[in-house]
């Protein structure tokens, strides 16, 4: 380290300090101006054995603790910078030049996980919902939507939580590692606007280090500095990729390109799909080439884009294959002739049709079966196909021809509902287990034994609960029902059996693990229920009596 | 009086053929019109001019991007028209307005910039009444608009045109911002009235349609923009963000997709919501972010700070915009993944409709085309949701593309990893099927569908089959190759737990010995192929050799939870219990809340510190169990926060997700244990997925399992206390949970051994094994009970099973030695007894496959 940068950071250790609370908002106005302080910090970062590198990592953690958002800006810019020393440390296991790294990246974290109330801070957001209308939309203009499956049981807006209650942690572990890092790398990701390019550069070296260092690659790569594998965890390494891709589009295009394309190999090698997902979308949707604009900046290049289609009007797509089928309907069904022909224009027809079709919704919820339909996706299909079929049965023709279209894409669908609900197509084991899960609920009851020790006690309030949950699984959802009922019916079965009995039927034969016809007369007696037991509304009362 | 038009009539027809475009049949209409009345020849004039001016520009259009080239003969007849209908000075205002409109379009397309200018000052555009104007005369003032702003940018700064050199000048410079600011609030003008146009054309299309009698007009005909609408609506953004001004043109963005859609308007609004959404993912933070509804905020980093000064003011507001979308509960984001998600489910939609479908070669650009366009939206939307975590929703919109991706590997490979993230496994295997098929080199994709084979669905054989098909590659596969051989080796591994005939158990074991030496010396630095190597040796007893890699592994990765886990393990296979503590503590400091350690730790403490130790672990276990779980309390039934508690447990489910199972781990376990995970899994996803919900919550089953496990190891120790009471409570609690599990019964039997209730015992073993046939402990015990009731064939019988199941169970093998001996068979007796003393020197405390195994 050069005698000048020492100089520097010196100097900017002893001015904060001195610093009165009056003037912070003016120092964090002029920060950014000390050209030669960001760059003289990296070094002390980056060297373990610096004597200024333990009242730094304090000097960062004090600006971070104040309310001023660009002093906390300041310090997050090296957030990168100090993940990556601090996980290569952690890999070579030379834990202890790390202490005041590790206690700066915990520090930052025990702040942010609370809000300013002290509670805990959780972040969520709505899914939007096609259906709703909003200020970019209306529903009926999308008809094409409105009745698949995901716009059925996802009829409300949803809103999830992506991160939240997060303990406070005194120290690293193995254990907490990633999801601390995790939740640093988000708050850095959600402030990634206010970097420097300098900020960006490092994220960009420590992904692309950390994704090859100890693999083949590495030998391809300028820095070859000798160094263990880092063990990296799927979520993290999204977390990475979201930064890279700010990066690449905000004057960092090279090195941002090279460190995407580390973290796809990486990913690859470890075989996690959700950095690999993310990276070959981020890949495939790439500019062609390199920003031409001097600050490098490519988030978008626009073009006036010509209103008309691009796409020939007799080439067959779905919105086509729709309007030829509306006007069949018209032809054939509401003997409108010619005139209604006429009326309808193609496109209004279809979105006529599809406000019609967004009613099923109410139906869903006239059913009972409303709020089921949202919690498990097998029996939203089932419903999903009831409806269908009600709104159907007068225009059952066309529907077919639809379905025909539409096959291929469906192909997969009814494949994995088949498979999840074997039950539809062999009759009986159902409805038993249906009974069962009724029979379940007085054993409830009796559950509440009073038990001894005082180590027995600390648990059986929650093992009580634990049932409760138990039997709301056997009504819940068809899939729970067949597995818990015939876990809790089948003598013969452990768990284990009653688990597979899930799987499908082929499995089933393969693994010779249960005899389906064994079971079935196992349960057959005392089980009156027919098939329509099944039926929402029935499950419904189940639900209630419960 | 026949067929003659009466005068109203015949101008609303006029207006209407204006409104539509139909300039054919102008000039007939013109023809009638003069026959009415003189003084309309003025009017006619105009009709005339503008018919052939629209002609022409219909059969000649200005291209983006090219400027109009001058003079051309064909429009010298449109200026004689328009000339006369001016200079004559008989029209009334209105018509005379447009006539100089008309006049100064035709200035610009015959490259006579300065003139139009002339003339728009002359008409003063903004004075033009909106309000009540017919159809037609919106759009001719839109198209003025943005041919003023194209007039102005080709024009240099004029007033002060000699000044204008001395660009350093601060006046200069405020005249050339002055300029910008002109030409961009021109074409904003023009884009809004653009669109106040076009919704107002398409009501009234509608409208005639319906008053209109049974002669079909042409309404299947899309209508086109023509060149100045197109610029006036988009070249504002365009100039915005050529400037670097972000913060203007998203602004910009946002209003025209909020205006009320119209059919025209679909293609520009499916590339502006792709183009805003991309802005949004790519130039925005949740911090730099500002909703829709607010002002922007003033100084922000997403404009270019080289251009600040040149910030751009929107200062005009028209007598009539565009109708927006309004009404109650409108969605307005409020957040930055949100507005991108709206906009890209909107493209999505939309490029989904139309997107071509047919094969036929003539339509094979057309499909290139839709499919390129549809698959940004879904590279954005992966993008989108995939930070966000909602893979589930991800792959339920990859699966709409699938009908237009036939032979498409980029969708049915994003498909696969979407669905294999949602935790959707085995339709994900299925799909990486098809990504085999149609990209057969990629060692990647069958890798992925062994890791599924392997961990969530024990689909052993189809395990088999992928892992071959990497290994098949050869030098091909590059560093893959590694990873396909410790992939195969797993496969094996499992398959000899699963096994049930010593041979083939055997065969297994040898076989996966190999391939996990194949992987290590190819790979020698990954710490995986050590450590499955060392699983592999102490499964079949090989102790010592064992150690040595899991050290290699340990050097590798020293934080390696299983290496550790594995290297206790095998110190208490030779004995050295207190050792193994000191591993598994130290592992326990790194991983404080795996139970999977704490189970070992119980066993180990009994053994080295007496059994109150080991039920303060016990308990310490109840306690991270509770700390862990206690959020999915499922009688708990706030709406919003049993989501949040959800969420929660699914993020720590994927911490505990390796635990063993419930049954006996040397019984494929991992079976048991990975299908109940998948289903929790499962049904976590689908819960986080639905809010809606007021249903009963389905509590994960993984939890549950756990605890019973805890309970039934503290019965354990109990049992090992000689204290039957203590350890029947812990029973009871496991059998709360899991009443028919054959642990639960396997305990019920031990605790009445424990009391001298030998049959008591004997039913609950006979129950047990009912449920479970080859849980080999309890077959130990039952033989043992049998012996004890001098059943002694029967007994031999039901241990030689246990062996057939497990070939290094000692305590069976010393079972059955003294049940031979009780029947005078001394010579096996002693085999059984050696063997039985060779086995428990290398007896781990624990089986060894209670280490999971997954890639």
């Amino acid at each position: 380290m050069l005698g000048s940068e020492r100089g520097v950071v010196e100097e900017w250790l002893s001015e904060f300090k001195s610093l009165p609370e009056t003037h912070i908002r003016s120092y964090a106005g002029s920060l950014h101006l000390k050209k030669s302080l960001v760059p003289a910090l990296y070094r002390v970062i980056q060297d373990p054995n610096s004597e200024l590198l333990e009242p730094v990592c304090h000097q960062l953690f004090e600006l971070y603790r104040s309310s001023e958002d660009r002093l906390r800006r300041f310090t997050l810019q090296f957030l990168p910078e100090l993940v990556w020393v601090y996980l290569r440390i952690t890999a070579s296991r030379d834990r202890q030049s790390n202490g005041c790294i590790e206690a700066l990246l915990l520090g930052i974290y025990n702040l942010e996980i609370v809000d300013k109330d002290g509670n805990s801070r959780l972040l969520s957001f709505t899914i939007p919902s096609l259906s709703k209308p909003s200020i970019y939309h209306e529903p009926s203009s999308l008809g094409s939507m409105v009745l698949t499956e995901g716009a059925l049981c996802q009829h409300d807006q949803i809103r999830v939580l992506y991160s939240g209650l997060h303990p406070q942690r005194e120290t690293f572990t193995a254990q907490n590692r990633f999801e601390v890092l995790c939740f640093l790398m988000l708050c850095y990701n959600a402030a990634v606007v206010y970097m420097p390019l300098s900020s960006y550069q490092s994220v960009c070296r420590m992904s692309s280090r950390l994704c090859v260092c100890g693999f083949p690659r590495q030998q391809q790569k300028l820095w070859r500095e000798p160094c263990n594998r880092v063990l990296l965890d799927p979520e993290f390494m999204v977390q990475m990729l979201t930064a890279v891709y700010h990066a690449i589009y905000n004057g960092e295009w090279e090195m941002g390109r090279e460190a995407l394309e580390d973290i796809v190999y990486r990913a690859q090698l470890e075989l996690y799909s959700q950095p690999l997902l993310l990276g070959n979308a981020m890949k495939n949707s790439l500019p062609e080439s390199a920003p031409d604009e001097p600050r490098g900046r490519k988030v978008l290049q626009v073009e006036v884009t010509p209103t008309i289609s691009r796409i020939s009007i007799s080439a067959i797509t779905t919105a086509s294959i729709r309007r030829h089928r509306w006007k069949r309907e018209d032809t054939d069904g509401m003997s409108g002739g010619e005139d209604s022909f006429n009326i309808n224009d193609p496109d209004e027809g279809f979105s006529s049709g599809a406000s019609n079709s967004s009613q099923p919704s109410g139906t869903k919820a006239g059913g009972g079966a409303g709020p089921r339909a949202s919690s498990l996706s097998s029996s939203s299909s089932s419903i999903k196909k009831a409806i269908t079929a009600r709104l159907s049965r007068d225009k059952e023709k066309v529907r077919e021809r639809e379905r025909e279209a539409d096959r291929k894409a469906e192909l997969l669908t009814d494949h994995q509902s088949a498979e999840s609900r074997p039950p539809q197509r062999q009759q009986s084991p159902p409805s038993s287990i249906n009974l069962e899960a009724i029979h379940l609920s007085p054993i409830k009851k009796h559950l509440s034994f009073p038990v001894g020790p005082a180590l027995v006690r600390t648990g059986s309030t929650s093992s009580s609960k634990s049932f409760d949950c138990m039997t709301f699984n056997l009504n819940g959802g068809e899939d729970e029902q067949e597995a818990a009922g015939a876990r809790g019916s089948d003598r013969e079965r452990g768990i284990s059996a009653g688990g597979s009995h899930r799987h499908s039927t082929i499995s089933l034969q393969e693994e010779h693990l249960v005899r389906p016809e064994e079971a079935q007369e196992l349960l057959s007696p005392g089980a009156p229920l027919t098939k329509q037991s099944r039926s929402p509304s029935f499950n419904m009362q189940i639900i209630s009596q419960v | 009086m026949t067929t003659r038009k009466s005068g109203s009539r015949l101008e609303t027809e006029i207006e209407r053929c204006r409104s539509e475009g139909q300039w054919d049949k102008i000039p007939e209409l013109v023809r009638q019109l003069s026959a009415k009345l003189i003084s309309n020849d003025d009017l006619g004039e105009l009709l005339l001019g503008e018919c052939k001016l629209q002609t022409y520009l219909k059969e000649n259009p200005i291209k983006q991007g090219s400027s109009p080239r001058g003079p051309r003969p064909k429009l010298v007849e449109v200026r004689k028209h328009l000339t006369a209908a001016l200079d004559r000075g008989n029209l009334k205002p209105d018509y005379l307005q447009e006539a100089s409109l008309l006049m100064a379009k035709l200035c610009y397309v015959e490259a006579e910039f300065r003139d139009a200018l002339g003339h728009y000052s002359r008409v003063n555009l903004d004075d033009m009444q909106l309000a009540s104007a017919p159809v037609y005369r919106l759009s001719m003032i839109a198209e003025a608009y943005a041919t003023k702003g194209l007039c102005l940018e080709k024009v240099p700064a004029s007033s002060p045109s000699l000044s204008n050199k001395n660009t350093g000048s601060p006046s200069s410079n405020r005249s050339t911002t002055d300029r910008e600011q002109e030409i961009i609030t021109c074409y904003e003008k023009s884009g809004d009235i653009a669109l106040l146009y076009l919704q107002e054309a398409e009501k009234a299309l509608s409208a005639g349609i319906q008053n209109r009698s049974p002669k079909p007009g042409p309404t299947t005909q899309e209508q086109e923009l023509g060149y100045f609408l197109e610029t006036g609506l988009q070249r504002a953004h365009v100039i915005h963000f050529k400037n670097g001004n972000l913060t203007q043109g998203v602004g910009r963005f946002r209003e025209i997709l909020r205006a009320i859609e119209t059919r025209t308007t679909q293609n520009l609004r499916m590339t502006i919501a792709r183009q805003l959404a991309e802005i949004l993912l790519r130039g925005m933070c949740e911090q730099s972010y500002w909703s829709p509804l607010e002002d922007p905020p003033s100084v922000s980093p997403l404009d270019d700070p080289t251009r600040q000064g040149h910030t751009y003011i929107k200062n005009y507001s028209l007598s009539r915009s565009p109708r927006v979308y309004s009404g109650e509960n409108l969605f307005c984001p409020q957040e930055n993944t949100e507005e991108a998600l709206l906009l890209l489910l909107i493209s999505e939609s939309m490029a989904n409709r139309d997107a071509v479908l047919s094969r036929i070669p003539e339509h094979n650009n057309d499909r290139i085309i839709s499919l390129q366009s549809a698959s940004v939206v879904y590279d954005l939307l992966t993008i989108a949701l995939g930070r966000r975590g909602q893979y589930e929703m991800l792959s339920e919109c990859l699966e709409r593309a699938m009908k237009f991706a036939f032979e498409e590997f980029h969708l049915w490979y994003q498909l696969a990893l979407s669905l294999m993230a949602a935790g959707k496994s085995a339709r994900a295997v299925k799909v990486l099927k098809e990504c085999i098929r149609l990209k057969p080199d990629d060692p990647t994709i069958p890798l992925l569908a062994v890791k599924l084979c392997i961990g969530p669905l024990h689909w052993l054989d189809e395990g088999e089959m992928f892992g071959k098909m990497v290994i098949d590659m050869g030098e091909k596969a590059a560093e893959f190759r590694a990873k396909g051989y410790l992939a195969i080796g797993l496969v094996y591994s499992l398959k000899a737990t699963d096994a049930s005939l010593r041979s083939t158990q055997e065969e297994y074991q040898r076989k996966a010995l190999g391939a996990f030496q194949r992987a290590h010396g190819l790979s020698p630095t990954d710490h995986l192929a050590a450590f499955y190597l060392a699983l592999q040796l102490a499964v079949s007893r090989q102790i010592p050799e064992a150690l040595g890699y899991v050290r290699q592994a340990l050097q590798l990765q020293g934080d390696d939870v299983h290496s550790l886990h594995l290297l206790a393990l095998l110190l208490s296979a030779q004995k050295h219990y207190h050792d193994a503590l000191n591993i598994i503590e130290m592992a326990l400091s790194e991983y404080p809340e795996n139970f999977n350690l704490l189970y070992t730790k119980v066993k180990l403490e009994a053994m080295c510190r007496g059994p109150e130790e080991a039920l303060l672990t016990c308990k310490h276990m109840l306690q991270i169990w509770k700390s862990f779980y206690n959020l999915t309390n499922p009688s708990d039934s706030g709406r919003g926060s049993s989501l949040l508690d959800r969420a929660i447990a699914d993020r720590r489910q994927l911490n505990a997700m390796t635990l063993p199972d419930f049954s006996d781990p040397e019984t494929g376990s991992v079976h048991a244990t990975s299908i109940a995970a998948s289903r929790v899994e499962q049904a976590l996803s689908e819960v986080a997925s639905s809010l809606q919900s007021s249903a009963p919550k389905h509590g994960p089953m993984h939890p549950w399992m756990t605890l019973a496990q805890i309970w039934l190891h503290a019965a354990e120790v109990y049992i090992g206390m000689s204290k039957p009471a203590e350890a029947a409570a812990c029973t009871q609690e496991a059998a709360n949970l899991f009443p028919t599990s054959h642990n639960v019964l396997y305990m019920r039997g031990q605790i009445a051994e424990l009391k001298g209730n030998i049959e008591e015992a004997k039913r609950w073993y006979e129950e047990a094994l009912s449920i479970n046939p080859t849980h080999v402990k309890t077959m130990q015990r039952l033989g043992l009970i049998l012996h004890q009731l001098q059943r002694y064939s029967l007994s031999e019988k039901v241990l030689r099973d246990a062996v057939q199941v497990n070939s290094t169970a000692h305590d069976v093998w010393n079972s059955l030695g003294e049940v031979l001996q009780a029947q005078g068979n001394a010579a096996a007796a002693t085999e059984c007894f050696l063997t039985a003393l060779e086995l428990e020197a290398s007896s781990p405390i624990l089986p060894f496959t209670i280490i999971p195994r997954a890639l």
